[in-house]
């Protein structure tokens, strides 16, 4: 992928994942090592008033698998992300991104979303990548 | 506490982490990513990377697994668990980070914001970690926003 074939307002292609399970909150949790129990213990989560929710960062996880999806993982230089809304086990999250714009030096700017599948947006994050010119 | 604003600055005891070639597997199995550069060493050469390499997302690990636990980074800021939210994460990536590099971190309080709303009010507190490899290059920073609800 070369910085001349990318245009502002492009696209990315959707990442859809898989519905999400107790069980990959647990694998989440040690995997991380964000034992906030909030995420896996059933009485945290009613103390709390909100219930069992997902790591905010599985979510990212999750974005940035779409961003490196898009683009390689060799290129990404920055990713940022505002959390919006809590996401709950049972949840199908899909990820979409665009171009916002094409800055000097071969650094494009996107935008990457997380949304449930009632369009209900869970994160909203900006990526800087930069890619290789084909007048290189 | 009796006032927020004093956690400015606050540092952190700065903390290790040797990067494993398993825990790497085992992050994006949890995610869900199936990136083969993640495991293989030809898909990762193929991409240009030298080893390994770690998921955009994977410093959370570092600082996780390498530095102070949830509850213990919840006393030291005086926080009430049950209260806060991860309200943004920024990552900035400076140099290609492998498995089997050890990464130190520097960790503190930048910043910290009060705010008042309708529903009540909130603090949102910023740290930033820089992570240096064995070679003592400054490779990633890193900050986290916790949003504190009053």
């Amino acid at each position: 992928m070369y910085y001349e074939e990318i245009n502002v307002g492009d696209s990315f292609p959707t990442l859809q994942k898989d519905e999400i399970t107790r069980v990959q909150l647990v694998k989440y949790a040690g995997a991380s090592g964000d034992f906030n129990p909030l995420h896996t213990v059933e009485e945290v989560g009613e103390q709390a008033g909100t219930g069992i929710i997902a790591h905010g960062m599985l979510i990212m996880g999750m974005a940035a698998q779409g961003v490196t999806t898009w683009i390689p993982r060799k290129n990404v230089k920055k990713f940022q992300v505002r959390f919006k809304k809590m996401t709950k086990p049972g949840e199908s999250i899909e990820i979409t991104g665009k171009v916002l714009e094409k800055k000097e030096n071969n650094i494009i700017v996107g935008e990457v979303l997380a949304m449930n599948s009632e369009g209900e947006v869970k994160l909203a994050g900006i990526f800087e990548g930069v890619l290789p010119s084909k007048n290189d | 506490m009796s006032n927020v604003n004093d956690l400015v600055g606050l540092e952190f005891e700065p903390y290790c982490f040797e990067i494993e070639k398993g825990k790497i597997r085992e992050f994006v199995q949890a995610i869900g990513d199936d990136n083969p550069i993640y495991f293989d060493m030809e898909a990762a050469k193929k991409e240009g990377f030298q080893g390994i390499p770690i998921p955009l997302t994977f410093l959370q690990v570092i600082d996780l697994w390498g530095g102070y636990s949830f509850q213990e980074k919840m006393e030291k800021l005086k926080l009430n668990p049950v209260k806060i939210l991860h309200g943004e994460q920024h990552f900035e990536y400076l140099e290609d980070i492998y498995a089997g590099d050890v990464l130190t971190v520097s960790s503190k309080v930048i910043n910290v914001d009060i705010k008042k709303g309708s529903s009540g009010g909130m603090d949102l507190i910023t740290t930033e970690n820089q992570y240096k490899n064995q070679h003592g290059d400054l490779v990633a920073i890193s900050r986290n926003v916790t949003v504190h609800r009053h």
